[in-house]
């Protein structure tokens, strides 16, 4: 759902393009300084590696339904595997490349492309911690991470219905229904794909599950 | 440094088998943008591997690959320099 330069090119595009830009800068500064006192050791390996595969795994698409395709954002992934904060950079990083280099995402439209896949994707990790918090159940834990997964890929996708709406001329009649329908059908690749990722990484190196261990803290955050 | 290296093969590998089997449809956001004839400009950039692909190399598996073996590079590295600032409490390289 990367939304390009050429489809926020009107008056409200413009305009709510920059309050987007004011908003994830901020939030990405506040990110910032929470991964900064988070972390006891440097995660310098994981957060380049996890990026890496997150950028890679980006390029594949999967097909969907009336000849469409989708492909894992990821936020939900790296949040489980970073914790939310590092998350948010991460994927922020990937965002930069994509906009930069292949301009997959636009540089005007830089703001809501990082609201909506790496601060909402990072996010989804309180969701996991809220919906895991009465129990330590390794299967509902899983389904919490679907869950969350499907969630914030539907709610990046509400989030740019509302961004791209003035492109189209029936507006939000037409971009909200639509863009709805073909991301709760992405949401559930990404959750399915997310899932099986995190349970395989559980299950062979579980050591490295720094986001993990954040969410088992029950004091913290 | 092994694990690094180790991991971006790995990495290069995924998109060498996936590549071929990746969908060529447009995603969510375009089929929508494409089906309700949206108002589109053309974008002020335009990057510098547009669609993940080098226009000089015909091979089109090759060019994608390629692409995607430089994008995967840099955000490896980006991620690496991004992580050196963000000290940590108990810092030990």
């Amino acid at each position: 759902m990367h939304i390009s330069d050429g489809l926020i090119a009107n008056n409200w595009g413009i305009t709510a393009a920059i309050i987007m830009w004011i908003v994830s800068a901020s939030i990405l500064i506040w990110s910032w300084r929470e991964a900064k006192a988070t972390y006891s050791r440097s995660i310098a390996a994981i957060l380049a590696i996890s990026s890496a595969f997150v950028f890679a795994a980006q390029m594949i698409n999967f097909p969907i339904i009336f000849g469409s395709s989708g492909h894992l954002v990821g936020g939900t992934f790296l949040a489980v595997l970073l914790g939310p904060y590092a998350a948010i950079l991460s994927m922020s990083l990937v965002l930069t490349m994509q906009a930069v280099f292949f301009a997959d995402g636009g540089i005007v439209a830089f703001g809501m492309n990082i609201f909506n896949m790496a601060i909402i994707g990072g996010l989804s990790f309180f969701l996991i911690k809220l919906l895991t918090r009465k129990t330590s159940s390794q299967k509902w834990f899983t389904t919490s991470v679907f869950i969350a997964s499907w969630t914030s890929v539907m709610f990046g996708a509400l989030i740019a219905s509302f961004e791209v709406a003035p492109a189209f001329s029936g507006g939000l009649t037409i971009t909200l229904p639509s863009m709805l329908l073909f991301h709760s059908i992405i949401g559930l690749g990404e959750g399915a794909i997310t899932t099986v990722l995190i349970t395989s990484i559980q299950r062979f190196n579980p050591a490295i599950l720094g986001g993990l261990t954040l969410l088992k803290e029950r004091t913290k955050l | 440094m092994k694990k690094f290296i180790v991991a971006l093969i790995l990495i290069v590998a995924f998109l060498a088998v996936f590549i071929p089997l990746a969908s060529i449809n447009p995603d969510g956001l375009e089929k929508v943008a494409q089906s309700f004839g949206a108002k589109e400009q053309k974008p002020i950039w335009e990057g510098l591997m547009t669609d993940y692909s080098f226009s000089f190399i015909s091979n089109s598996y090759i060019s994608t690959l390629l692409a995607g073996i430089i994008g995967t590079t840099i955000v490896f590295f980006s991620a690496i320099i991004l992580s050196k600032t963000l000290p940590s409490k108990k810092r030990k390289i």
